[in-house]
């Protein structure tokens, strides 16, 4: 999907239907399975597996406490496979033209640059943490309890000095706040079709057909 | 004891790397342009990527050291003696020889990309390896550190050791000569033959080849020596 408020406009319908029922998820999932390039994003983002596992442990204790965890596990995983979705197809600078066309040319401006620069940050801190992992290979040693901290404080260090260094940039540069930018959009057919789709999803769950249609047997 | 790389390719998008021949022992040096792909090949010889086609042979090497080029991405403990440490070091002999004794509690990161450079080579050269990749291990280092660097390489007995560098100024007795261009190793051969073949060569190498004067090797030694030659 090309143009990013739709993506997000879809996204955030689809989490919500996912996490609204079961059956929600379900719809979700096959919407998941024919619009996007599916298992081929999960493959190149490799904390989708701890972050599976953190769902699988908290989906446990509910379970353990009486609560519905298997529910819980099904629409939870199906958000994570939107979240990844929404993440693989993001392009630089698309927060920049969503925030201006939202709030204007200063605080849109300025909220779109903010989310361009977290967004690099998450990349930046992905390929931190991988040469942190050769590192401690090179070094024989293996992740654990002992190495976690050195390597937290190692992310947070250098996400601090690179935000020191990109502020020191823009202050040389000049900028005192807002900027000129005139947010551009594209779309192809196939967009509007998903988009569609999760829009129908979305009103076959939270819509309650039944009372619309005469269904007998 | 011999590293073999058959048609080794490495990919990155539509960007590729193939690279074919054998490092014996001695020390080789392999030079290009900045982004040729010298850090590239020196992660697959060390096997941290395996290579998209062709393959790499270890032949007689039991222990192995890559030097990543920039020290930061190797600092794994939260003071500079803890870095020490986790090389498995006794920090105290580590940080006196390269003057670090008064900031052995400080955080690694804090300290100068020179300083964190040459904390980092103290460690990873204080062991011997039989193969040795070092990376861009000029780069942040004054001219004093530098020509230290170059003596420690110069002396290396044993072992496979390859320097992958851009450098143009400052260089141990090497032994092998390797260029990477247009997406290809080549093997430019032995030292002084490599020379005339080297086409990365600083200026003022091919200024002294040039002018018919002989050169046995490319340590500031070698070149005074040459230059000085009437």
């Amino acid at each position: 999907m090309q143009d990013v408020r739709m993506r997000i406009g879809t996204a955030t319908l689809l989490t919500l239907v996912s996490f609204f029922s079961v059956p929600g998820a379900a719809g979700v999932f096959v919407w998941w399975l024919v619009f996007t390039p599916r298992l081929q994003e999960i493959k190149r983002i490799r904390i989708v597996a701890g972050t599976i596992l953190m769902i699988a442990l908290a989906a446990l204790f509910i379970s353990a406490g009486g609560g519905d965890g298997l529910s819980y596990l099904v629409r939870m995983i199906v958000i994570i496979l939107i979240g990844i979705w929404l993440f693989s197809e993001q392009k630089t600078g698309e927060f920049l033209h969503l925030g201006v066309w939202m709030f204007g040319n200063r605080t849109g401006f300025e909220m779109g640059m903010i989310a361009e620069m977290g967004m690099q940050m998450a990349e930046s801190l992905a390929t931190d943490l991988e040469r942190i992992h050769i590192a401690l290979k090179i070094k024989g040693q293996r992740w654990g309890a002992k190495t976690l901290v050195p390597a937290g404080l190692i992310l947070v260090s250098d996400a601090l000095v690179r935000a020191q260094g990109t502020a020191e940039l823009m202050a040389v540069r000049g900028f005192y706040n807002g900027g000129s930018l005139c947010p551009k959009f594209s779309h192809r057919r196939r967009d509007l079709i998903s988009g569609m789709a999760a829009i129908a999803v979305g009103f076959l769950v939270f819509i309650p057909v039944s009372e619309f249609l005469i269904l007998t047997w | 004891m011999k590293l073999h790389l058959n048609a080794a390719r490495a990919c990155r998008g539509n960007w590729s790397l193939v690279a074919d021949g054998t490092f014996s022992e001695g020390l080789h040096l392999v030079s290009g342009d900045v982004g040729s792909g010298k850090s590239t090949l020196a992660l697959m010889m060390a096997g941290f990527l395996s290579p998209a086609d062709g393959s790499i042979v270890r032949d007689g090497i039991s222990s192995s050291m890559i030097s990543l080029q920039f020290p930061e991405y190797h600092v794994t403990g939260a003071t500079v003696a803890e870095e020490c440490r986790s090389w498995g070091l006794d920090c105290e002999p580590v940080l006196y020889e390269i003057n670090l004794m008064d900031k052995r509690d400080v955080a690694p990161l804090t300290l100068s990309r020179g300083e964190l450079k040459r904390l980092h080579l103290a460690c990873a050269l204080a062991k011997k390896y039989d193969l040795l990749l070092l990376d861009e291990p000029f780069s942040s280092l004054d001219a004093k550190e530098k020509e230290r660097l170059c003596e420690h390489l110069s002396r290396l007995s044993g072992g496979i050791t390859i320097i992958f560098s851009h450098e143009q100024s400052c260089f141990p007795r090497v032994d092998h000569i390797w260029e990477i261009q247009q997406g290809e190793l080549f093997n430019r051969g032995k030292m002084p033959d490599a020379l005339t073949r080297w086409e990365h060569a600083p200026a003022l190498i091919k200024k002294i080849i040039a002018s018919g004067k002989s050169l046995k090797n490319i340590s500031h030694l070698d070149l005074q020596e040459a230059i000085c030659r009437t």
